[in-house]
């Protein structure tokens, strides 16, 4: 999958803000091209939001500036805005309007006619699986149906730029399933979407792009490809052991095909140097230094092993 | 889509919210069940004594039916104003809307005009409603033209009490210690204003004017008073007054407006 084209729809520049004395956001920076699916990852309290409560106008930049489609939130938000379609992450709508009346008033907020939105609710309403429910009050929705009808809220206005925060969290298995393929035709349709999301699965199944933050500051940003093509010549052996002791990670370290070791609970992320399958080497250390082996793989390097490295510290 | 429709969108969605809010619709009801109640007592009283206060005529007895519904206009002015803006913050709803393309400016203005024309309507509901019952119950009366002009008075003194609940909302961006300031300075008026008022009369106007004019129950019942018995009324108090209401307005209403521009949008606070 590719950008449609190399124009910039969306461009974050110098992103710095303050909460009080606390830097949530660093000097961020990206640019996101047309018709490309961009990933925005990163830890709790990395930044995420921040960001796109800023890129929405939500939140004033106390140094830097958000250009979407050439103009700036803060400042225009009625030209910067109307091509945006906006999902919340745990979305709250009005609980006294039904679904349909939602859209309505959505639907006026974008200028659209009155035969437009109604159009537009029915078909959005049938999309998102909530036909059935389109005249009953929002106050009676699931979680789940809320984060439903704001992925339709976000696609009233036929937005060029799509942002979502973490979209499918509270949905069920077969409701994030539905909206993966949703965003995937959405993105070959041409639509920018800017997704922030834990699923590291989920963005790497879709996303052109990735942004990684941590601590307010980019970690990186550029095609997945780049990050992906960087990594996956190394290759990962993942170790499952009854219990992971010091001497075992430091041992595994002085292998000579070793580049790095990760421990995760009771499991070791051993990066190798090269593609090389050394399990049996690996295996015979641990052995010796009694540890117990549960299992033991060998697979390329994935955008999840790529993440906890950047999010280490390194790139 | 120009301002002007951005504007009246987020009126008509101002009203459908505060509508939704069953305590406006229980104060307006709780309003007229008072003002029957008190229409009926006056009645009953003029039934078995024949005369009441008011004289033997009754024929001004509509003033003092829509007058009996001032107190419950300001209580009204101030649960819809004081959830206005600080609802939608507290419950996260803020983001839907002002992430849409909307300028800050136009959303207040929206908000404002909406809940102060929702009070409107409430407000020519509780004057109909007075009218109707002194013509039930006591027949024709006098000085009907000036209907128009009273309606028009408590509208506009209605503003002071409407304006400082909005702008607490905004401010403290909470509904509840937004009504509570309020409606203490409500109340603390109504007590206050009268002492006020009595110092001022027999200080020989040593209390400057203003100080006998500027607490907001004064300045309305001088308004209300002065437009029920027009012509004859004391103009100059009733500028005076009208300019106070204004000038209370203009300075709530920039305050709101300032901190919803300066200030960031914050998520679900409550």
């Amino acid at each position: 999958m590719a950008c449609l084209a190399s124009h910039p729809v969306l461009n974050v520049s110098n992103l710095t803000k303050y909460y009080g004395n606390f830097k949530a956001l660093d000097s961020v920076s990206f640019t996101i091209d047309e018709g490309c699916v961009y990933g925005y990852l990163g830890p709790n309290g990395a930044g995420k939001t921040t960001t796109i409560r800023i890129m929405l106008g939500l939140l004033k930049p106390s140094q830097g500036e958000v250009q979407i489609a050439g103009a700036n939130p803060s400042k225009d938000p009625v030209h910067a805005l109307r091509s945006v379609g906006y999902a919340s992450e745990l979305p709250v709508l009005q609980p006294f309007f039904t679904a349909e009346q939602l859209l309505d008033l959505m639907g006026r907020m974008f200028g659209l006619p009155s035969q437009t939105r109604k159009e537009k609710a029915k078909s959005l309403l049938d999309l998102v699986g909530l036909k059935e429910w389109a005249k009953k009050k929002i106050g009676s929705y699931s979680k789940g149906m809320v984060q439903r009808l704001s992925v339709a809220v976000a696609l009233i206005n036929d937005p060029i730029i799509l942002i979502m925060d973490e979209p499918t969290i509270g949905m069920d298995p077969e409701a994030t399933a539905h909206f993966r393929s949703l965003f995937t035709s959405l993105s070959k349709e041409g639509k920018t979407i800017f997704i922030s999301s834990h699923l590291l699965d989920e963005v790497q199944r879709i996303c052109t792009h990735i942004g990684m933050i941590n601590k307010g500051k980019i970690v990186f940003s550029g095609p997945i490809g780049q990050v992906l093509d960087a990594f996956t010549q190394r290759w990962v052996v993942e170790a499952e052991l009854e219990k992971v002791t010091e001497n075992i990670v430091s041992s595994l370290k002085e292998l000579e095909s070793v580049n790095d070791v990760r421990v995760e609970e009771n499991k070791l992320i051993i990066e190798l140097k090269e593609k090389k399958d050394v399990r049996g080497e690996i295996s015979s250390e641990i052995f010796k230094q009694q540890g117990v082996l549960l299992s033991l793989n060998l697979h390329k390097v994935t955008l999840e092993d790529v993440y906890f490295q950047a999010l280490k510290g390194g790139q | 889509m120009g301002t002007l429709g951005r504007i009246g969108t987020i009126i008509g969605y101002e009203w459908r919210r505060a509508l939704a809010k069953k305590k406006i619709l229980a104060l307006v009801i709780l309003a007229i069940a008072f003002q029957t109640l008190v229409t009926v007592g006056i009645y009953e009283a003029y039934r078995f004594i024949g005369t009441t206060f008011l004289g033997s005529e009754n024929v001004f007895v509509w003033i003092l039916v829509v007058l009996e519904g001032l107190l419950f206009v300001q209580l009204i002015a101030i649960i819809v104003a004081g959830g206005s803006m600080s609802e939608e913050y507290e419950h996260g709803t803020a983001d839907v809307l002002l992430s849409k393309p909307i300028t800050r400016v136009e959303y207040i203005l929206g908000k404002f005009l909406g809940g102060f024309s929702l009070l409107a309507m409430v407000e020519a509901l509780i004057t109909f409603v007075g009218v109707a019952l002194s013509l039930v119950f006591f027949g024709a009366q006098s000085g009907l033209q000036f209907a128009p002009l009273m309606f028009l008075a408590i509208v506009y003194s209605s503003l002071i009490f409407f304006c400082l609940s909005f702008m607490f909302s905004e401010v403290f961006r909470g509904t509840t210690l937004a009504m509570l300031l309020a409606l203490a300075i409500l109340f603390a008026s109504y007590i206050i204003s009268p002492i006020i008022a009595f110092v001022y009369g027999i200080s020989t106007r040593a209390i400057p004017i203003w100080a006998a004019t500027s607490f907001p129950s004064l300045v309305m019942s001088e308004l209300v008073t002065a437009s029920s018995v027009l012509p004859a009324a004391d103009l100059g108090a009733l500028s005076q007054a009208a300019l106070i209401i204004a000038l209370y307005t203009i300075a709530f209403v920039l305050i709101a407006v300032y901190r919803l521009l300066k200030s960031d949008v914050a998520k679900k606070t409550a």
